[in-house]
Order: structure tokens, then sequence, then C-alpha cells
């Protein structure tokens, strides 16, 4: 009994571990990280910039080394507001040289820009692990937290850091909309407009990289990077207009930030990770379920004008036979419109739940409308096939087969035929239905 | 100043050369065009068409030689110049609607305003109405066809208000219809005294051009259609580069220079 309560206490404890004093500090922390890094992440991801993104976080790591070295030459505390504002420099600094080296070696030498851009990041990286065994005997450095994250060592000072760049980032996308949009949609146009193309970069770049040095102790950079362009890229794939997807890609990355870091505490887990995980999930639900730009749904859209057109097919064969008094069975009507026996089946029930078909003694009947429907049709094949014989080299064989897709785009048959002249006759000879009601 | 003398150039381009990595891409390029003209730059893939664009709105470097804009440096008059780029160098699923990209053309007048206000989108709103578009203001720029994708540009550059407009391949891609409006719609601008330079590929409307500059790396030609466009123009301007000034330029790269 008494094992059991422990043991109840201990597991609920474990889930009542988020909500300490702790759990506040860090959760805030991620939900500016996520916030901030959302809302950049718009941008890297429409300029298509996300692998400078993923070379920008890493390359951090030889600036904030070096501004380790020069406050420890000086006596300066780390932790220390100077301190901060130190390591923030170093970050810039480091954030603009690969930005600037990018573009220098892509310009000026023989090699791309993602190849540039995976020279550039791996040796400032190489040099910053480098530089890590230089720094003197006593001074911390965990490369581990640096690239991945650590809860336990997030305190005030990332906290007011954050709060900083996160002000700074939601600020200046606000005021600076307009132009921001102008420049990321089409940089030539907004050079020609004479707006700071080159100096919009490099702000970008430099707000990114302190983004990157505020989220690192939280997040840590290889994970600061997803969460730049996961949540982004899940927004993109929800909306038409940027501001909604800038305040759904700050929500995402505000929600992955806090369930990921609570879901750290609960598990013991490292919280970069688990913030990415989150992400990742919230990103592969918008990309399956989006209604506009969804798998899922385009799939189903799909589908239904597949059997829209099928549909159609059933009532032009059924009307198609009756003219030439053959019979009007399933199987004769399946065969006509090129479907299986099942397909042609269902089908034929479909259309006569929406009374277009009726199906007495197993033959299939055309109702008022569906005739009305089916003449629509074998009026619109008849003038494509009339229009791709007067004005393209299309061959004879091959006249049926394009109008047999171009039929069902029948909304355009008026102003097709008042193109042709208003004819009566197809190529064949065969009598063009005239318009319905 | 004196009555004889002429018209400030809308347009002027001295000894204009331009290279990308080193290879040459317009050579000594020189016109001048009048204000309210409306001219064609003519010329085969690769001739130099857009690079001679763009150097005239200085986005790319150039090497040699000086371009005016209404005889002033470009950067002195960008509010007055209005620049169209050819609809496939844009992101299409950029979420954008038809209205943000008009907007975008009241970029020069906001300065200091960062925002487009109810005056912007008036202006917005009326260049919609001019290209027959207005009913589209909220659709999403993926969801519109090659045609409207052109009127919508267009619409950005004429809510600009701008004097001097550079169309880059306002034709490509566009039904018969919308090369008409299209050409009724620029007609209605250079009466207007507004001049137009329009980067062309269709050789059978020519005719509609009061001034044809004729470019394949070099200026071939430059003047009224009906002066200058002939087949031995068209043969130097389509057939082929002068091959004797290619070979010119090989043997002045620097590891030809150096090996001899």
């Amino acid at each position: 009994m008494t094992l059991t309560l422990a043991s109840t206490i201990a597991e609920w404890s474990q889930w009542s571990r988020p909500f300490t004093s702790e759990w506040w500090l860090t959760a805030a922390c991620a939900a500016l990280v996520g916030t901030a890094c959302g809302i950049l992440g718009c941008f890297v991801v429409l300029r298509r910039m996300a692998l400078i993104g993923d070379a920008l976080s890493h390359a951090v790591l030889p600036g904030v080394v070096i501004a380790f070295l020069l406050m420890a030459h000086f006596g300066i505390d780390v932790a220390s507001p100077t301190g901060v504002v130190g390591l923030m420099a170093g970050a810039l600094v480091a954030g603009l040289t690969t930005s600037v080296l990018v573009s220098v070696v892509s310009r000026q030498s023989r090699s791309k820009e993602d190849s540039a851009i995976g020279i550039v990041f791996t040796a400032l990286f190489a040099v910053g692990v480098i530089l890590i065994s230089f720094l003197p005997r006593g001074t911390h450095f965990d490369l581990k937290c640096f690239l991945f994250g650590d809860f336990l060592a997030v305190g005030a000072a990332d906290f007011v850091m954050l709060l900083i760049v996160t002000a700074v980032v939601v600020a200046s996308t606000a005021v600076l909309y307009h132009p921001l949009k102008v420049v990321s949609f089409d940089p030539t146009l907004a050079a020609a407009l004479g707006l700071p193309v080159m100096l919009v970069h490099y702000v970008m770049m430099g707000v990114l990289s302190a983004t990157v040095v505020a989220g690192l102790t939280t997040a840590g950079v290889v994970m600061v990077v997803a969460m730049v362009i996961t949540p982004a890229s899940a927004a993109y794939h929800l909306t038409n207009r940027l501001w909604v997807m800038l305040v759904l890609a700050a929500i995402f990355g505000a929600v992955s930030g806090v369930v990921g870091m609570s879901l750290a505490f609960v598990f013991n887990a490292p919280t970069g990770p688990m913030m990415v995980v989150i992400a990742s999930g919230i990103f592969a639900m918008a990309a399956l379920f989006s209604p506009s730009h969804g798998l899922v749904f385009d799939r189903l859209r799909r589908r239904r004008m597949s059997r829209h057109f099928a549909g159609e097919d059933v009532l032009k064969a059924v009307y198609r036979l009756g003219e030439m008094g053959q019979p009007t069975d399933v199987p004769g009507v399946a065969q006509a419109a090129g479907l299986s026996l099942g397909r042609t089946h269902t089908l034929a029930e479909a259309l006569g739940r929406e009374a277009l078909l009726k199906v007495v003694n197993g033959e299939l009947s055309l109702t008022q409308a569906g005739r009305q429907r089916a003449s629509e049709m074998v009026r619109a094949h008849r003038l494509w096939e009339s229009y791709l014989a007067s004005q393209t080299a299309v061959g004879y064989d091959s006249l049926h087969d394009q109008a047999e897709r171009l039929e069902h785009a029948h909304t355009l048959s008026d102003e097709l035929s008042r193109e042709l002249g208003d004819p009566t006759l197809d190529p064949q000879g065969k009598p063009i239905p005239p318009a319905s009601g | 100043m004196n009555a004889t003398q002429p018209q400030t150039p809308a347009l002027s381009v001295h000894n204009l050369s331009v290279s990308y990595e080193s290879n040459p891409v317009l050579r000594s390029i020189a016109f001048s065009v009048e204000p309210g003209l409306l001219v064609g730059i003519i010329g085969p893939n690769g001739a130099g068409k857009s690079t001679l664009l763009k150097a005239t709105l200085g986005l790319i470097r150039i090497d040699n030689g000086q371009v005016r804009v209404f005889d002033q440096p470009i950067d002195a008059v960008r509010r007055r110049v209005a620049y169209v780029p050819q609809t496939g160098a844009v992101d299409w699923d950029f979420p954008v609607t038809v209205l943000d990209v008009v907007l975008m053309g009241r970029s020069t007048e906001l300065r200091w305003k960062l925002w487009p206000g109810a005056r912007d989108r008036e202006k917005a709103f009326a260049a919609l109405e001019r290209v027959g578009m207005a009913d589209y203001s909220r659709r999403h720029i993926r969801r519109l066809s090659g045609g409207q994708q052109q009127r919508v540009f267009l619409a950005r550059a004429l809510c600009q208000g701008a004097d001097l407009m550079l169309l880059d391949e306002p034709f490509a891609g566009v039904d018969a219809a919308t090369e008409r409006a299209i050409f009724n719609l620029i007609d209605a601008l250079t009466n207007e005294g507004r001049t137009v330079i329009v980067v062309n590929h269709d050789l059978s409307i020519l005719s509609r051009f009061d001034r044809v500059v004729m470019v394949n790396q070099r200026l071939i030609a430059f003047g009224p259609p009906e002066v200058v466009v002939n087949e031995d123009n068209l043969k130097l301007t389509y057939g082929g580069r002068l091959s004797l000034l290619d070979r010119a330029e090989a043997a002045l790269r620097p590891e030809e220079v150096v090996k001899a």
C-alpha cells in the first residue's frame, strides 16, 4: 500500500515537475526563442536562405569562444551583464563575417553558393572548436550545451537577453513590414525602387546571429536552426498572406518551445531536441492537412475531380449509346466510357442520387438534367475537335483523345463556339448539339 | 536656354559596357531616347537585352560608360523610373495578394512613412482598374494566368506614377487579347508623355514601336523601325555574333595574354 502510494506520488511528481519556478523561467525562455525564431524564420524560408541560417548558427561558435577568451583575459565575468553583451558582440561579428565570407567566396571564386556556405561555416566552426582548447584552465565551456542546449544552465541572464532580442525582432518586423515584404518578394525590384537591399540582408543576418546566441543555452545551435526553419515552413503551408504567416510561425515556435521544454522536464530529456520534435510534428501536420496546400486535401481534390470526370464520361456514354440505339446496360456503358464494371456501377448509383441517371432493369437512362449535362459534354467534345482541327496541326487520330480531356472544360463552350463562327457539324460531320437553355 | 535646344532625353546611354565574370555581355552601347516615345529592344537570347535594362537601373556593375536618366544619375531619379521584371524571375508562391504586389510600387513614395495608407490604396486600386484587374485585388498571385500576372506587374509600375517605364518581356506567355490590351495601355502612357522601353521577343510587332534598339552584345542599329528594321540589320542581330570581335575578346582574356 505504502509502496503504491509512494510510486504514485513519484509518478505524479514527474508530471508536476513542470510548474516549478525553474520551469516557469525556462518555459518563458523557450517561448521567446520560438517566437523570435519563428518570425525571423519566415524571411529565411521565403528568401530561400535556410542553408545560410544553418551556417550562421554554427559559425557563431568562434565568435563566442573568442569573446570568452578576450573577457577571460581582461577578467570580465561571462555571466555579468557586460559579459553577456560581450558574447553577443562576438556572435554578431561572427555572423556577419559568415555572410560576408559566403558572398565573397561565391562571387570571387569558382565555387557556387551552396559549396561556399558549406566551406565557410565548417571552417569557422572548426576554428571555434580548436579555440576552445585554448580557453584558460578552469573556464567552463560546454560544447554539448552549445550544440544541443541544456535547461539546467538556463538562468535569468538568458531570459533578459531573449526578452530584448525578441522585442527587437517583433518591433522591427512590425515597423519594417512593408519594405521587408518588398525586399523578400523581389530583391531586384526592391533595388530598382531604391530600397537598401544589402543593408536589409546584413541587418537580418545580424539579428539572426543575435537570436542564435540568445537561444543558445535554451535550445543549442543545431536545434535553433530547426526552430528558425520548421515553424515558418509549417506556417507557409497554411496561408497566402505574409502577416498571417508571421503570426502563425511565432505561435508555432512558441508552442513548440513551451511544450518541448515541458516534456524535457518530465522525461529528463535534452530541451532543444524535444522542442524540435514538437515543431517537426506541427510541420508534418501542416504539410499533410493544410486545406489549401496540404497533401491529404490535395489528394482528395484530385480524387473528387477524377470522380467528377468519370461521372461525366458515364453520362456521355449513355447519351451516345442511346443516340446509336445500342444497349445502355452497365457492361455496355463501362466499355464505351473506358471504365471498369465496378467503377461504372458505383458511378451510376452516385449519379442516380444526383438525379442525373435512372437505372431500370439494369438499363441506364438519362433524366432531363442528365440529358442536358451529357449533351453539353458532347457539344464541348465536338467543338474542341473542330477547334483543334482548325487551329492546330493535331493529327486526325489524336483529335478525339485530346478532345476527350478538353470536353470536361465545357464551361468554355459558348466562347469556343463564337470563336469558330457557331459551327453545326464537327470535323467528322457529326452534329454539334446547340447550347442548352 | 533657347528654344532650339533639344529636350532633355528620358534616357541616354553612353559607351556602356557590362560583363559577367569577365565574359562581355554588352559592349559600347550608345543611344538616346526622347521623352514620350515607345522603344523596343530586340535581339536573340543572351544578347544582353535584360542586362541593358538592369544596367540602366544601376542594378549591376558596369565596366565602362555612363547611363543618365532625365540627364541625371539613376539614384537621383528612382522615383520617376518604374521597372517590370520578367514574370519568370518571380516567386509566385510568395504569400502576397494582387493588392500587396501593386502596393509595392508605392515604396518610393512612402519614404519615411513605412506603411502604405489609404491614399496609396486608392492609387493601387486606380492602377488595377486601369489594367482591368480590380476584381482580383484579394487574390493570391499564384492563382492568376500569365496575362493577368503581367497586368498586375504593370499596375504596380502604374501606381508608382513613373515617367520612364522599363518593361522586360511583358508579352512573354501572354495571349493575343492581353497583348492587345497591354499595347493599348502603353500607347495611352506614351500619349501622356511617358517614355516606355520594352524588351521584346516578337518581331511581328516591331512596326508599333517609335524606336527600335537592335542589340547583340553590340548595338547593331537604333532608330525608327521603318528605317532600321531591314534584312541586313536583322541578319546582323540574329545571325550569330561578329566572330572576329569574339575572337579578339577571347584573345584578351588574362590567361591567354599571360600564356602568350
